[in-house]
């Protein structure tokens, strides 16, 4: 493999619901929700604001990081599973607006919550095949959910992007690839409905943890590391619950799942949980750090990659792009986040 | 239906607003929105000078009380701008965020 | 310029008429302007109709042709179209014909239909007097003219009270006025206490939506009785949208209108005894009145509520019809009726909104937030 980061950006909206808030007009005991799910609140984004608008400003983010100009860029794959349209790509409404020239491939994935993952991995490939250079991979969601279905409490908005070039210039480079997928009907959305539907308790073991774990061993296995090697694990978060019981069965400590475990503050933005917690934990890495991440996404499959911190991550800027995105919010009501979604 | 040749030629203008930074030199909050507006209703709209030099006109969004001033540094945006039809092209635009 | 006389003038009930359509709105006034007049209908050689709304709202264009055949007249006719000062450029347009010598006698006539579609459905149509950016922005003109409010606030420390003071000289005139949409006196308290529209911009801060038509017969004769003559009709352009204006607390198009205005006339502002200015905002009027040079710029405000420009005040009496707040804003006709205004003025024949002694009036119609504005000096 011959590929990296270059630079990585986030986008988190201003508006934030308590789980709280969210149980109360249900008459569900909040204190119990909490706890069962380990998410206090959520990022809501706001009524003009969609995985497009929100994969823009994440992507200025890390254009910026990277320090290279969009009309560097030969790819952008976009990873989500609330893109505007069903026909009509949105990587290339994103290129438009951030001025990436003509000459470059685009398209779009859906795969749930783990087309982010799998675009940086095609994206990766393209690289190490030298037929592109420098790629830009994102996964944006504005999650919706069913009033009073337990997602309701967890689904919420934001984005990733991340540049990718070779490894040598990267400030991270992708040392394994791994990936896992079956056909399991645990959570789906039939096209022309609004909001998805799932399978209760069958989205547990069979399917999170079952492709969690085996893409885990898998990337283990074929890598050579241990557990004990990885400074961070990042796994995609759908609760606060399941990424700490998959990362305990995996052999990783709290200490290493700690920095990534987003989900308590932000809720689960989809394509862009594991994205997200990768970048947390990229803004605290240091030169030599490795970093295991395996994302998960319902239908269902796992996308695991391995990566080695590098010493240009020094030479960077190292304002946190996670504390600076989710410092200026706000909360809302039930009402407003109804009317937001555009529910009411 | 907003005509997609209109929605595609203004995109291009977008970019030149893009990511743009300015102060606000007027402001006010609207009540009573235009028809395609009711949903969005009460907003703030501002006139800002953008750094630029020239003067830009459109919502300011994910703001606190005391941002709505004159002489507040804002930036620029994309959003989604006015509400697309059901079957139409999603028009984006520009708003304002204070810095 | 040489004078245009005007031979006649009228205009409808200003309101909400739910049964009245734009055919006979037209055609009653054609037929009082007519009548007062003494001429026959067929001496009109032109037809000049000032309209905005037609098509957006009535799906109707060709007005010149809609209302010449209504009217029974094979002449030639075309609808000016200039957003709120439609009414005026109507007029300009007429005035430039009769100069040119071509037509002798013509007939202006103002006429909009506004309530026939919900007023976010108006307010929106309306917008199209402004640029797609504004409609972008979900800006209505109360939010245009409140981000002018704002800042002329800022700049003058112009107040919401002193705002209020107009609405309720306003409302005061049109008390006196039978054709006024609205009669009733209001107070400043309840400008101050009416729903926020746009800050600091309330209800009764703005002109309301109004149906409504007027008529004016212009000519190279004179009239019979008194003659009452239009000395100087002058247009100025500045940018679509407020975006682009050099200054946000004066409208630099309805300035330089005056000026030329004045220099034609060969007069001076305050030579003025009464006028109609375009008040489709309160901060409109205080603005117009330093823009016509009636005040230095930040005094119009309190002049305005001291008094000064209310009948039996000291100053220039200023929209004495109810201007567009009260008298009501039927956009297309407003321009025409703010002429007609100053005709009955000058004839001595507005009876209890009589400005005693006036000889030479003035009108300012302004289109959108300022882009068009077209100012009118009458003689007697």
């Amino acid at each position: 493999m011959d590929a990296g980061i270059l630079g990585y950006g986030l986008y988190l909206p201003y508006y934030r619901i308590k789980i709280s808030e969210i149980a109360l007009i249900w008459g569900k005991n909040p204190g119990d929700i909490e706890r069962s799910l380990g998410i206090s609140e959520k990022t809501v984004a706001s009524f003009d604001e969609d995985a497009v608008t929100m994969a823009y400003q994440a992507s200025l983010m890390a254009l910026a990081r990277a320090d290279i100009s969009a009309n560097s860029i030969e790819a952008v794959m976009v990873g989500s599973e609330s893109h505007p349209y069903a026909v009509n790509p949105t990587s290339t409404i994103l290129g438009e607006f951030l001025g990436v020239k003509n000459a470059y491939l685009a398209t779009d994935l859906e795969f749930a919550c783990k087309a982010g993952t799998t675009a940086m991995i095609s994206l990766s490939g393209l690289i190490s095949g030298r037929m592109i250079s420098t790629a830009l991979a994102v996964g944006s969601d504005c999650a919706q959910a069913k009033p009073h279905d337990i997602l309701e409490y967890t689904a919420s908005s934001g984005a990733a992007a991340f540049i990718l070039g070779r490894k040598e210039k990267s400030i991270a480079e992708i040392l394994a690839v791994t990936s896992y997928s079956s056909d399991t009907p645990d959570f789906w959305r039939r096209d022309g409905v609004r909001f998805p539907t799932h399978g209760g308790r069958f989205t547990g073991e069979p399917a999170y943890f079952s492709h969690v774990e085996s893409c885990g061993k898998m990337l283990l296995e074929k890598s050579g590391f241990k557990p004990a090697d990885f400074r961070f694990c990042v796994l995609h978060m759908p609760n606060g619950k399941f990424p700490r019981e998959a990362a305990k069965r995996l052999g990783f400590t709290k200490e290493q799942y700690r920095t990534s475990m987003i989900v308590e503050e932000i809720g689960n933005p989809y394509t862009a949980s594991s994205l997200i917690g990768l970048a947390a934990v990229l803004d605290k890495a240091k030169s030599g750090d490795l970093i295991f991440l395996v994302s998960y996404g319902s239908g269902a499959g796992s996308d695991g990659l391995i990566l080695r911190v590098t010493a240009k991550i020094n030479k960077k800027s190292r304002e946190s792009s996670f504390q600076q995105q989710k410092s200026g919010k706000k909360y809302i009501s039930y009402t407003d986040y109804l009317k937001f979604r555009g529910k009411i | 239906m907003i005509s997609p040749v209109k929605i595609w030629r203004n995109q291009k203008k977008i970019r030149e607003v893009l990511n743009q930074s300015g102060k606000i030199i007027s402001f006010t909050r609207v009540f009573m929105p235009p028809a395609g507006f009711e949903n969005q209703a009460p907003y703030a709209v501002v006139l800002v000078k953008l750094a630029s030099g020239r003067n830009y006109i459109a919502q300011l969004v994910d703001f606190e009380e005391k941002h709505l001033k004159i002489g507040q540094k804002v930036i620029t945006v994309l959003r989604r701008t006015r509400s697309p039809s059901e079957e139409g092209i999603i028009p984006y635009g520009v708003k304002f965020k204070p810095l | 310029m040489k004078d245009i006389n005007i031979l006649a003038g009228a205009t409808s009930s200003f309101g909400e008429l739910w049964g009245v359509s734009p055919r006979k709105l037209v055609s009653d006034v054609t037929a009082e302007a007519l009548k007062e007049s003494g001429i026959k209908r067929h001496e009109i050689e032109a037809i000049f109709v000032g309209n905005m709304l037609s098509s957006s709202l009535g799906s109707q264009d060709h007005l010149g042709a809609f209302f010449s055949e209504e009217l029974g007249l094979d002449v030639p006719a075309v609808k000016i179209e200039a957003a709120c000062a439609s009414g005026g450029m109507a007029v300009h347009t007429a005035c430039l014909a009769v100069l040119s010598g071509q037509y002798e006698t013509v007939l202006v006539v103002g006429v909009e239909k506004m309530t026939d579609h919900k007023p976010e459905e108006v307010a929106s149509a309306l917008m199209a007097a402004g640029t797609d950016g504004e409609r972008e922005a979900g800006a209505t003109f109360p939010t245009l003219y409140a981000l002018i409010a704002r800042a002329h606030m800022a700049k003058y420390a112009t107040t919401e009270l002193q705002m209020a003071a107009v609405s309720v000289k306003n409302h005061f005139h049109a008390s006196l006025n039978s054709h006024a949409q609205f009669k009733n006196p209001i107070t400043e308290e309840m400008v101050l206490k009416s729903p926020v529209v746009a800050s600091p911009l309330k209800i009764l801060d703005c002109s309301p939506i109004t149906d409504g038509a007027a008529s004016l017969i212009l000519s190279r004769r004179k009239s019979g009785g008194k003659n009452i003559a239009i000395t100087a009709s002058e247009a100025a352009t500045d940018s679509l949208g407020l975006a682009q204006r050099e200054s946000l607390t004066s409208l630099k198009a309805a300035a330089e209108a005056a000026k030329k205005a004045y220099r034609s006339a060969g007069i001076l502002p305050n030579d003025i005894n009464v006028a109609e200015v375009h008040d489709c905002f309160s901060i409109a009027e205080i603005i117009a009145m330093e823009d016509l040079s009636f005040f230095t710029k930040g005094t119009a405000a309190k002049n305005i509520a001291s008094g000064m420009t209310r009948l039996g005040g000291k100053g220039i009496i200023v929209n004495t019809s109810g201007g567009l707040k009260a008298a009501g804003h039927p956009v297309g006709a407003t321009g025409v009726k703010q002429v007609v205004e100053i005709l009955q003025q000058l004839k001595g024949i507005s009876g209890a909104k009589q400005v005693s002694g006036a000889k030479i009036g003035l009108t300012h119609n302004v289109g959108g937030s300022g882009a068009t504005a077209v100012v009118h000096i009458l003689k007697k």
